[in-house]
């Protein structure tokens, strides 16, 4: 009797089984899918649009653009002297400023970590740079190493490092400097408040212990000190590195990638196609060449660090 | 190994006065429990004989040399933190020789010393691991190995058992006595709890407030204890205390006058005056509870505790609290009245005002100050 009934039962019973497991999987998607949409139609899509765009003749100035080109961009850019000199002064640009802001950065979150008198006055004052508007910051700068209205050239020349007071900003050999230095001046309080944070998590007991070991203050930077700010050396570099090689804000305002190019990056080299020549392909072509370029970057920083932390433990 | 000498030592940070002029001797390998209640600057203490506190005023002395001066690596002494504060980075094996490398110890000198080390603590296993893979009583072990393995001329350990639990505690509190056994090394080892200052003191100094209050052997300390403080802060459960009024009686004998009017006959106490006022001590084991209402106080029941071993039974008397130790197993029921009886030869009077402890006349003159 029972067997019966339940065999009669058997295919509803597995039936409404199937569609229960059907809809458990589809369940969850149905409730993250508004977020998804959301991140699709804000993230993805301009993204994807914009590279769409590599792929196309699209010049304002030219009513009958518009047209797909295939792989025409790419093949320009490729003999582009102007994006090939971009390209190299990316590197210089982003690893000058890079290099600079991160060891003042570092060496000023060391000193702002001891116990001094007016110490959070100081520390509120090292966000200042990261407070002015890149743009007022970029003119001030310029204007700075102008001879005719600002003090720079001449105190260099007072030191001996010029020979007579000129703008640097206007000697295609010098003129990189000017934008780098202005980016370290930025980008230094970025690095000490990061680094400040992560000393201050490091537990006094450590450096006790060691000075109680033995360790001279060189030596306990090298086994504790380092050990800690590791992780947060690696994230922050990272960042920063994509980040200064897309930022033409210093570049723009300050040398407008002149002279003859000699401070022209792919960041501002974009920004001089799109706005300036209005030829928004090719700028795109441009855009997606140095996105595929950081993505690479990243990931094999990524890769190195995982490969470093696996060798660690 | 070396003695320890601390002269006035004083500490202040900026207007507060954090210990008020320290004087301690401590002897060769000998091994010293500070203990007091949170706050009474028994790490400030270590931490200046350490080198990581500067000495205010006063003078701090190992093996003779005066160490105000010295950095904390050139005092050839050894710290246990609380934290264990072990190096994150490094394997077990690597903390424990990180001051031998330092000092450009030979490879293999090392290698001997750690292997040595991790036999006694039980950690030759763990050598390669990092700290974060160890359980807490491991730690400590760590902790305990990269001291010992530099042979210095004192430990000093800073609350080391307190992030373990009850029983892992008592464990490493034999552990440690045992090893201070086997290495003889002068110990300084500041605890909150007075259990492991009974259990592991040689000598036990107890503060409040940045003052010594008294320097004695466990027993001393228990059964004569220098005040007020000292009687409370020591032995768990804690001392009874009952305020009345010193009497002399005609046959010389002496009682504290209770506030209900009862009398508690004590031994005459040094100094001590007719009609002063006093503090009647007595520890919850010399109470006794008696069945006869002429030789007893009586006290009304108020909770009935079971603690296995024994049992703490809670009354009232003169309107105060008082607890009383007893092996029997009592079952009285609550707001009965029972009779108590306090053990004359182990009470203690103290002065009510200054909380000193008037030992009885009996007891020899101790020439001891602190
Ligand atoms: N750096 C400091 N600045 C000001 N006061 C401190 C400092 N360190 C400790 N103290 C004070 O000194 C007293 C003793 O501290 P401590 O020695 O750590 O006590 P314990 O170890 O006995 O708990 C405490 O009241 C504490 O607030
Ligand atoms: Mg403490």
């Amino acid at each position: 009797m029972t067997t019966v009934t339940q065999t009669g039962k058997l295919p509803a019973e597995r039936r409404g089984g199937f569609s229960k497991k059907l809809s458990g999987i589809i369940e969850p998607y149905l409730y993250v899918s508004p977020a998804l949409v959301l991140i699709i139609a804000v993230m993805l899509m301009p993204l994807i649009l914009g590279l769409s765009y590599a792929f196309r003749d699209i010049r304002i100035l030219n009513p009958f653009s518009g047209g797909f080109v295939g792989t025409a961009h790419f093949e320009a850019l490729i003999s582009d002297q102007a994006f090939l000199g971009a390209l190299a002064n990316t590197a210089w640009w982003t690893f000058g400023s890079l290099l600079f802001q991160f060891g003042l950065g570092l060496i000023l979150a060391l000193l702002l970590n001891r116990q001094f008198l007016g110490r959070r006055m100081v520390q509120a004052l090292v966000f200042l740079p990261w407070a002015v508007p890149t743009f007022l910051s970029g003119l001030n700068w310029a204007w700075m190493f102008n001879p005719v209205v600002g003090p720079l050239p001449h105190w260099m020349t007072s030191l001996g490092l010029m020979a007579e007071p000129f703008n640097i900003l206007s000697d295609p050999d010098l003129a990189m400097w000017g934008p780098i230095i202005a980016n370290i001046w930025f980008g230094i309080p970025f690095f000490a408040i990061t680094m400040l944070a992560a000393l201050q998590s490091i537990p006094k007991e450590l450096y006790e212990a060691a000075s109680i070991d033995g360790a001279t203050t060189r030596q306990q930077f090298i086994s504790i000190t380092l050990p800690f700010l590791a992780p947060t050396i690696a994230i922050t570099l990272m960042l920063r590195t994509i980040w200064i090689a897309n930022f033409a804000d210093l570049i723009v305002v300050m040398t407008n990638g002149g002279p003859a190019d000699s401070t022209q990056i792919v960041a501002s080299y974009i920004f001089t196609q799109a706005f300036r020549r209005l030829d928004f392909g090719y700028a795109s072509a441009i855009a997606a060449v140095l996105l595929v370029l950081l993505l690479a970057y990243a990931l094999s920083v990524i890769a190195l660090r995982r490969a470093m932390t696996h060798a660690d433990s | 190994m070396a003695s320890i000498q601390i002269a006035n030592a004083r500490k202040s940070y900026g207007a507060v006065d954090v210990l008020h002029g320290i004087d301690l001797n401590i002897s060769d390998g000998e091994f010293i429990v500070l203990v007091g209640p949170s706050g009474c600057g028994k790490s400030t203490l270590l931490r200046m004989i350490a080198g990581l506190e500067d000495i205010t005023s006063g003078d701090i002395s190992i093996a003779g040399n005066v160490v105000n001066d010295l950095q904390p690596k050139d005092r050839d002494i050894a710290m246990v933190f609380q934290s264990y504060a072990l190096y994150p980075h490094m394997s077990v094996a690597e903390n424990m020789s990180y001051a031998l490398t330092l000092r450009k110890t030979a490879k293999e000198k090392i290698s001997d010393a750690i292997s040595g080390v991790a036999e006694i603590l039980g950690l030759t296993a763990l050598l390669e691991r990092r700290p974060k893979a160890l359980s807490g009583g491991q730690r400590q072990r760590v902790a305990m190995g990269r001291a010992i393995v530099r042979k210095p001329q004192a430990f000093l350990f800073d609350e080391p058992l307190s992030n373990l639990d009850a029983r892992l505690r008592e464990q490493m509190r034999t552990e440690i006595r045992k090893l201070h056994h086997r290495l003889g090394a002068t110990s300084v080892y500041v605890t909150h709890d007075q259990i492991e200052a009974m259990t592991m003191a040689d000598r036990i100094v107890a503060m409040h407030d940045g003052i010594i209050q008294q320097v004695g052997s466990p027993v001393e300390i228990y059964d004569k204890p220098a005040n007020i403080f000292v009687a409370s802060f020591i032995g768990s459960p804690a001392m009874n205390f009952l305020k009345g009024s010193y009497e002399i009686s005609d046959d010389n004998g002496a009682g504290v006058r209770l506030s209900d009017g009862a009398l508690v006959p004590v031994l005459q106490a040094q100094n001590a005056q007719n009609n002063q006022a006093v503090t009647l001590g007595s520890r919850p084991e010399h109470i006794s509870i008696v069945s006869d209402a002429d030789n007893g106080l009586p006290a009304k029941v108020e909770l009935i505790e079971p603690m296995g071993l024994s049992t703490l039974v809670h009354v009232t008397l003169a309107g105060k609290p008082i607890k009383i130790f007893t092996m029997d197993r009592p079952n009285y029921p609550v707001d009965s009245f029972i009779h108590i009886a306090f053990d004359m030869a182990k009470a203690h009077v103290f002065d009510t005002s200054s909380e000193q402890r008037l030992p009885p006349t009996t007891e020899p003159h101790s020439g001891h100050k602190d």
